[in-house]
């Protein structure tokens, strides 16, 4: 551990790593919150008494959880310049909409799973009282499934973090490609990966220690 | 003229894929009178009273109840529950709202109802059901008795013309059993009109005005309680009684 550790310059590449590393959690950050919010209103859509609606919601998450994220940052890195040739987004917002994309589809199927959760009894009270559809979704079964959800989101979240670094092949520098661009110049991988591992960590675990202190506060 | 029925159920059929519960019910509530509803389990009490505020579509028969047709494509469904309260054998109440806020939310998203107006209407209903105190308590820190009684006060903040329920005791450990029966009795002796499944044969004996038996979907008889306890017509009224009693 300590002798390639050694050889890693860090008054000179731990500025930029942590200028990768901020890029990584700002996309975790932005696409998990995008995320939430499509899959909120996507796993609502796989319970929506509109058949087509189902369908739609259904389409998306399955499709999209049968690709690799891979491919979907790959497609949108080249697509989305031919389908608007005039926009200019930087790598870094395409791979945001790409993690947003996977996320939400995740957190769709997630959000689906705590509304089946939901005893039948719940909804058939809030019908019973003479709520509608979307009174009924918003005031009894909604906060109910969001508590549900949490644990798993979180869950995702931190798997989120480390598929992120995924993004580096469309050359959005996050913290992964700060650590490619450092070995080629310092030459010393096995130094330079240990401090990106080490970064990625410390990314993830606050996360960790959050889904645990919410079940316990749950318990 | 008498005044019309509150609940008029005529000749329902329902059915669960090939499973026909309900083989033509006729079924009748009036003002201010309270019918229990009595019989063996899955003859389909349950699937009678959820028709009655559309919780069950039915295929055949007609319902009106509160001077809603439940037969009319154009009934708004929501309109009729406004008038038609439900209690549940598995109370039902919402964990995540604090007593309180259960008795509030309907009054307030579905009549429109101040807030200030929903929260005095929720304090005198606990007062009623005897649970002042636990307003800001989370029905799950409830006893099973306690959370039936907030489930009855839920209903009754919509102020429904109808009350609806479904085995509300079979759920309650014997000792919390009273207390429900207990609120059930003041609220039949304020005039409210209520249909109620239950296996409590001394409060239908008692608070009935009249009792209907249901066996394997249909209504086998129907009579004053006394008639129905102490003088079945029917054999299949004397083996269930004779089991339950
Ligand atoms: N949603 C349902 N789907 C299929 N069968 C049902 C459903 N609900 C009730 N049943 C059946 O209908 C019959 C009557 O049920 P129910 O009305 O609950 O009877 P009760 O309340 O008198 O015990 C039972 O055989 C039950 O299994
Ligand atoms: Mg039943």
């Amino acid at each position: 551990m300590v002798t390639p550790l050694l050889s890693f310059d860090f008054g000179q590449f731990m500025p930029p790593l942590l200028r990768g590393a901020g890029v990584t959690v700002g996309l975790v950050l932005a696409s998990g919150i995008a995320g939430t919010i499509i899959g909120v209103v996507f796993g609502i859509g796989r319970s929506a008494p509109l058949a087509p609606v189902r369908w739609l919601a259904s389409i998306y998450t399955n499709f999209i959880r049968g690709i690799p994220i891979l491919i979907i940052l790959l497609f949108l890195y080249y697509e989305i310049p031919l389908l608007f040739p005039y926009a200019t987004f930087s790598q870094t917002i395409t791979a945001m909409i790409g993690l947003s994309v996977y996320a939400g589809a995740y957190m769709a199927e997630i959000f689906r799973g705590s509304i089946q959760a939901i005893p039948r009894g719940q909804l058939e009270a809030g019908e019973a009282l003479g709520l509608n559809y979307l009174q009924k979704m918003r005031y009894v079964v909604l906060p109910q499934a969001l508590k549900i959800a949490v644990p798993p989101g979180i869950g995702f979240l931190i798997a989120l973090v480390k598929a992120s670094s995924l993004v580096s092949v469309i050359a959005a520098t996050d913290l992964t490609r700060a650590g490619r661009i450092i070995t080629s110049q310092n030459h010393a991988p096995l130094a330079t990966f240990l401090v990106v591992a080490a970064l990625y960590f410390v990314i993830s675990y606050p996360l960790s220690l959050l889904g645990r202190w919410y079940e316990r506060r749950l318990a | 003229m008498s005044t019309p029925a509150m609940i008029l159920a005529q000749d329902i059929h329902k059915r669960f894929g090939d499973l026909e519960v309900l083989k033509g019910i006729d079924a009748e509530v009036d003002e201010r009178e309270v019918v229990c509803l009595i019989g063996p389990s899955g003859s389909g009490k349950s699937t009678l009273l959820r028709c009655m505020n559309a919780l069950e579509k039915f295929q055949k028969g007609h319902i009106t109840i509160c001077g809603h047709d439940l037969t009319g494509s154009k009934t708004n469904v929501n309109e009729v529950r406004r008038d038609v309260g439900m209690v549940f054998q598995s109370f039902n109440v919402f964990p995540h709202m604090l007593v309180l806020d259960n008795l509030m939310l309907a009054p307030m998203k579905v009549l429109k109802v101040s807030k200030a107006e929903a929260r005095e209407r929720a304090m005198a209903l606990l007062e009623k059901v005897g649970l002042v105190d636990k307003a800001k308590v989370y029905p799950t820190k409830l006893s099973g008795g306690q959370q039936q009684r907030v489930a009855i006060a839920r209903a009754l903040a919509m102020q429904p013309k109808v009350m609806l329920f479904d085995e509300p005791t079979s759920a309650l450990d014997p000792e919390t059993v009273g207390e429900v029966l207990e609120v059930m009795k003041a609220l039949a002796e304020e005039g409210m009109t209520m249909m109620v499944v239950t296996h409590e044969m001394g409060f239908a004996r008692e608070v009935a005005d009249r009792v209907l038996f249901m066996d394997n979907g249909v209504v086998v008889e129907q009579g004053p309680p006394r008639e129905i306890f102490d003088n079945p017509q029917h054999d299949r009224t004397r083996a269930f009684l004779s089991k339950i009693l």
